[in-house]
């Protein structure tokens, strides 16, 4: 919270010379020696935009902790169990004026980890663009995202145990080209360590993506994107490759503030020992309905490998949304699902949380 | 490596000053309201496209990437500032990669840079206060004085970078000017017999535009900037209604009107309907009728 008339105060009486009797201003004496002169407040300008991000949760589930194996979320079983997930600490400004940079660091109960800090530049010609730093892989579509621009509470289990646990990333560089075309192409080239799926070991990783927007009207846009990571294994339950398929689509009369979306990804993993025919699939379809400026609903299916432990097959899980915006920065959700794991192992899980923001965030992309 | 990205940067700037001749300057603004503007000053030395609709809440466009395309050749972007678009536009500026367009940029202009603000906040400023604009309120295009001065900027701006037109955007200018000052007279005319009467607004949209003409703002639909109406503050606004003797309640056709109408329904007011922006009703095709319309909005909720 800031003063506004204290500071408009600070700013006039450092605008205004200090004049004499005879109008003419003193001479600036030994006391001011050290005093930066000008505006008190004018470092306040040269802050960078600071938010802080709070998910917490309170989480049930009927199923055991096994199976829940390969899950960001594991909630003990038959308890309603209070969670605090994350808390992000956000830090944004231009650098000068060819960069941008962007940290992001979260809290969680695994501890301290920067989530993202990376560099933009603003500047290069051809339709260049280079990120460079810590940051999420330009793999896929809901992978590259923070905690608090999931539309649902948590994220596909197909792209926990394909892509990774909390989405790829790891430090290294992504070099984006915009295509000069009519609309939006833009063709990403990154080399990076990461950990893909729940994995703590780093591979060498390249990803290439190929991202590209159409309105088909005033009210439909359509993004299609292709990608593909390639990992150097040196083991044969390493990651070897990686594609992924995305698409989605946003009906939304500019007029409203209500829009449907309709978004759906498929991954296909290969390990180091498996032949492209041994390949993992899996993805999800999820549609979301805003109906208002408050409020929201969806539904998600979810098609993942079930995890080796527990039987061979697919884990399929059914998932509906509900979500109230008391404004931009506080939302509520509310999230059953139905978990159909393989062997007619079914079970359910709730999650009711919250989301709130404060300070200045900088939007987001698309 | 700092290096070999300073002398592509350097050659980025370079290529970007020394554009070729060329037959229009492509503009680019974020609302149709400015688009509007740089049309009449422009005249056909200029290629204009709105990022938004005027049907649209600028508050509330979608950052779709496709616009990102519109910015990538833009030689100079307009727009409005006081962090109207700034749920939006950043990340739509950054994957442009046009360098001049960027906070600060030699082809960027921000209109709010040439008007002077209202409602700037004379208090502590916190988000319990609603959507607020710390800088000071972003709707000031509706005012005749504030779009002079805006037009003004903008035929400045384009000057700077067409040299050779500099004084063809000076001329349009002035015929603009004479454009608005006798649109001006028939509006005053219009708006004298209803001096100091009281209107209701949905939101703090028609502050500079009230100012010009002489009104006030007797209260909002939303009790806080960017609030939803809950019941109680309708029923609140209805004994102002009857207090201040309101007669009209005026609501930008994006907005909901519902609560407009349930304030109908209790105190007896007419619900006028306006464009948000240029281009928001087949009437206001441009800025003049924009404002024409919204005048003859104005008369019919203070009679």
């Amino acid at each position: 919270m800031v003063n506004i008339a204290l500071l408009s105060l600070l700013a006039a009486q450092a605008a205004a010379p200090d004049l004499g009797s005879q109008g003419q201003p003193f001479p600036t004496g030994g006391l001011n020696v050290g005093s930066p002169g000008g505006i008190p407040i004018g470092k306040l300008m040269l802050m960078p935009e600071i938010a802080v991000v709070v998910d917490g949760a309170l989480g049930y589930t009927t199923l055991s902790n096994g199976q829940q194996e390969l899950s960001a979320l594991v909630l003990p079983q038959h308890k309603v169990w209070p969670l605090l997930q994350e808390v992000e600490l956000a830090f944004q400004a231009t650098i000068d004026p060819y960069v941008r940079g962007d940290v992001f660091l979260t809290f969680s109960p695994d501890g301290v980890e920067v989530e993202e800090a990376y560099l933009t530049t603003l500047s290069l010609p051809w339709g260049l663009g280079v990120k460079a730093g810590k940051i999420y892989s330009p793999f896929g579509r809901t992978s590259q995202l923070h905690r608090h621009q999931w539309t649902f509470v948590d994220q596909p289990l197909s792209m926990q145990r394909l892509v990774g646990a909390e989405g790829l990333g790891g430090a290294g560089g992504d070099v984006a080209w915009l295509a000069p075309l009519p609309w939006f192409a833009e063709l990403h080239l990154a080399y990076q360590a990461t950990a893909p799926g729940f994995a703590d070991v780093l591979q060498l990783t390249g990803v290439a993506r190929l991202i590209q927007y159409f309105d088909l009207s005033d009210s439909a846009t359509l993004g299609v994107g292709l990608s593909w990571a390639l990992f150097q294994a040196e083991a044969p339950e390493q990651w070897k490759n990686l594609a992924g398929a995305d698409l989605y689509v946003k009906f939304r009369d500019p007029s409203s503030r209500s829009s449907v979306v309709l978004q759906g990804e498929i991954y296909g993993r290969q390990l180091g020992d498996q032949t492209f025919s041994r390949a993992r699939w899996g993805g999800y379809g999820q549609a979301v309905w805003r109906l208002d400026r408050s409020w929201e609903v969806g539904a998600r299916y979810d098609n993942a490998p079930a995890p080796v432990a527990l039987a061979p097959g697919t884990q399929q899980t059914w998932t509906a949304l509900g979500t109230y915006h008391t404004s931009e920065f506080f939302r509520v959700r509310l999230q059953p699902s139905l978990v159909l794991l393989p062997g007619g192992q079914n079970g359910f899980q709730g999650l009711a949380s919250f989301e709130f923001t404060i300070g200045a965030h900088a939007a987001h992309p698309f | 490596m700092s290096h070999i990205a300073t002398a592509l940067s350097v050659a980025a700037l370079l290529a970007s000053i020394a554009l070729p001749a060329r037959a229009t300057v492509n503009v680019v603004t974020t609302t149709e309201g400015l688009a509007a503007i740089a049309r009449d000053v422009g005249g056909d030395k200029v290629k204009v496209t709105a990022l938004s609709r005027g049907i649209q809440d600028a508050h509330f466009v979608d950052a779709n990437p496709s616009l990102a395309v519109r910015l990538r050749n833009a030689d100079l972007l307009v727009d409005v500032g006081m962090d109207l678009e700034i749920g939006w536009l950043p990340p739509l500026v950054t994957q442009s990669r046009n360098s001049a367009i960027q906070p600060g940029g030699a082809r960027r202009l921000t209109a709010a840079t040439a008007v002077p603000p209202l409602d700037l906040p004379t208090g502590p400023v916190d988000r319990s206060q609603g959507d607020i604009h710390p800088s000071g309120n972003p709707h000031f295009l509706s005012d005749p004085r504030r779009a002079l001065q805006v037009a003004d900027a903008i035929a400045a701006g384009l000057g700077a970078i067409d040299p050779g037109d500099a004084s063809y955007y000076q001329e349009r200018l002035q015929a603009f000017q004479a454009k608005v000052g006798a649109a001006e007279k028939g509006w005053r005319a219009q708006l004298a017999p209803f001096a100091g009467r009281s209107v209701i607004t949905q939101h703090k949209t028609l502050t500079y535009l009230l100012d010009w003409a002489g009104l006030k703002a007797a209260g909002y639909m939303e009790p806080k900037p960017g609030v939803a109406p809950p019941p109680s503050h309708v029923a609140g606004l209805a004994a102002i209604v009857k207090s201040a003797g309101v007669k009209g309640v005026l609501v930008e056709n994006y907005y909901d009107p519902r609560s407009a109408n349930q304030l109908r329904d209790l105190a007896g007011v007419k619900v006028i309907v306006i464009p948000g922006d240029v281009g928001g009703t087949r009437d206001a095709s441009d800025w003049v009728s924009f404002v024409d319309t919204l005048v003859k909005a104005l008369v019919q909720a203070v009679q």
